[in-house]
């Protein structure tokens, strides 16, 4: 890329460690994310990358054995220093799982939860809002028809489509996504790939992947993790074509993973 | 490798044995319960009439039914498992969304255990001395009372097992959305876990609705029909004990009546309770 980019730092991650029960899963991470980007984090299984993702909107907090040290710095607060309220860190910071995880209501009911946690809103409100998130997330055609069947009626790769538009429906500004394609079929998976990077263009993406593939096609930057340590961040291309180290360059021409 | 044709021999032997073994311990089993279905249905219908719903149950030599003995087990059971289902669900509740890793947790979770498996003559003993000794006079709240404790522990452990049948991902999910804790349990876990929690609630039912010993001590037995719960009151399981044990024919063959009722109500719950739970999961 020739041409200087804009590039606005949404997270600023420094020297950040965590424990899980005392085992450090994550040793002196220091990144930027940038703003209306995708960062996709790559590496083997259980080198931390997920873990890294759960740390940014805090969702460990659920588990008391879990504990982070260090800053991530998201439009000037620390969010790992227990200070602040978790609602306010949690409308900015919207995730989807895994596993598609519709919740067991209706379609329509599904994206007019979160959005009745944060605001009162007259019911034409919440249908405009519904339906622009499930046009956003790409899903609107399919589901026009039915959007009061149950969430659980849909096809898996739909189903992680309605939890991407019940995440974005609170209007977050940052969207985290842990593999989010893969337990889907090829198709589905395809999807959600487009999807991701039609979003880059409202949101700052950081999205976790085992598939190299993916993370080569929607990722602007990637980040290379391995044994709890990031071990290099650079532009995708950089980090595909030219990576610095050497365990780098193993991963992604898959001699190793 | 060639194979030992004695060993070969000697293993479809045993296979064979192990299988009959097997199949008479099933038939035994199975066989127990179509006797008494059996003859419950054979004895049991052919005392079965209308005026068992109609009328009272009489003094031996005269006509009579079940009515005051059924109102009384149908109102003693209604009021203990609507009074204590709300206490169980949320007590089951605590225990699978935040007692997991607690000592408190722990703690309860064995004594509702303990509770659970507590014979029911000693449950029925207690509120002996709880209610009937200080109030003086056996009742149906007395009763109701000790049916309650015994669908206590029932209703704690299903709600317990059922809540833990939720994923983690589901409550990460909405927590992620910004979701208060206590409102994810309302909203999204009850909600996952109501057909479970149902059958909880209709397996207690089943369970309490049966229950003879806990109701001798609490509300005593009644021949007429009331609806004051304040004084004995009378239920199948304690006039089938009684009349059962009568030498008098129609006593008797009311008490087979009430046996074959029960046994069926306990059937038809049962049989409601899975249907719940197969629409549940599919």
């Amino acid at each position: 890329m020739s041409e200087r980019e804009y590039l606005l730092t949404k997270v600023e991650i420094r020297k950040l460690n965590f424990y899980y029960n005392g085992a450090q899963a994550l040793k002196d991470v220091s990144m930027n994310i940038f703003d209306r980007r995708v960062t996709s984090l790559i590496g083997p299984s259980g080198c931390g990358k997920s873990t890294l993702l759960r740390i940014l909107n805090r969702i460990y907090d659920l588990y008391p054995g879990q504990r982070a040290e260090g800053e991530v710095i998201i439009d000037g607060h620390n969010v790992v220093d227990r200070q602040g309220d978790l609602a306010f860190l949690r409308a900015k910071v919207g995730m989807v799982f895994q596993r598609p995880t519709p919740f067991p209501m209706s379609i329509y009911e599904n994206i007019a939860f979160p959005l009745r946690l944060y605001q009162k809103m007259s019911r034409e409100d919440v249908d405009m809002a519904v339906e622009n998130a499930l046009k956003k997330a790409a899903l609107w055609n399919e589901v026009k028809d039915k959007l009061h069947q149950s969430g659980l009626s849909l096809s898996g790769g739909q189903q992680q489509r309605l939890c991407i538009a019940r995440a974005i429906a609170i209007r977050p500004e940052i969207l985290l996504l842990d593999e989010p394609a893969s337990a889907l079929d090829p198709i589905s998976s395809a999807q959600i790939d487009q999807l991701v990077g039609e979003l880059r263009e409202d949101f700052c993406v950081v999205i976790v992947t085992h598939n190299l593939q993916q993370a080569a096609r929607i990722g602007d930057y990637t980040g290379f993790m391995y044994l709890g340590e990031l071990v290099e961040f650079d532009k995708t291309d950089t980090i595909f074509i030219n990576p610095k180290d050497k365990r780098t360059q193993d991963y992604v021409t898959g001699r190793f993973g | 490798m060639k194979p030992d044709p004695a060993l070969i021999l000697r293993r479809k032997i045993i296979n064979r044995l192990m299988t009959s073994l097997f199949i008479v311990a099933t038939t035994i089993a199975v066989g127990a319960l179509v006797v008494i279905l059996g003859k419950l249905l054979i004895t049991g219908a052919s005392e079965l009439s209308p005026r068992i719903f109609i009328m009272n149950t009489p003094a031996p030599g005269a006509k009579g039914g079940l009515l005051n003995a059924i109102f009384g087990s149908v109102a003693m059971t209604l009021v203990a498992i609507v009074t204590v289902t709300p206490i169980a669900v949320l007590a089951g509740t605590y225990l699978a969304e935040y007692g997991r890793g607690s000592r408190l947790g722990h703690v309860v979770r064995f004594l509702n255990d303990t509770l659970l498996s507590a014979p029911s003559i000693i449950i029925g003993l207690f509120i002996y001395g709880v209610i009937v000794l200080r109030a003086g006079h056996f009742s149906g709240w007395a009763g109701a009372a000790s049916l309650a404790l015994i669908a206590l522990p029932v209703i704690v452990r299903t709600t317990e097992d059922m809540m833990r049948l939720i994923p983690d991902s589901l409550r990460e999910a909405a927590v992620a959305l910004g979701c208060p804790y206590w409102r994810m349990v309302v909203s999204i876990g009850w909600r996952s876990a109501r057909p479970g929690i149902m059958t909880g609630i209709l397996l207690a039912v089943a369970r309490i609705s049966g229950e003879t010993a806990p109701l001798l001590f609490t509300a005593l037995n009644n021949q007429f029909f009331t609806t004051n719960m304040n004084g004995p009151m009378s239920s199948l399981p304690v006039v089938i004990f009684q009349f059962a044990m009568s030498p008098y024919r129609d006593w008797q063959s009311l008490a087979w009546a009430g046996a074959l009722l029960i046994t069926a109500s306990v059937l038809f719950l049962n049989v409601t309770a899975r249907a719940i739970v197969s629409r549940g999961s599919r």
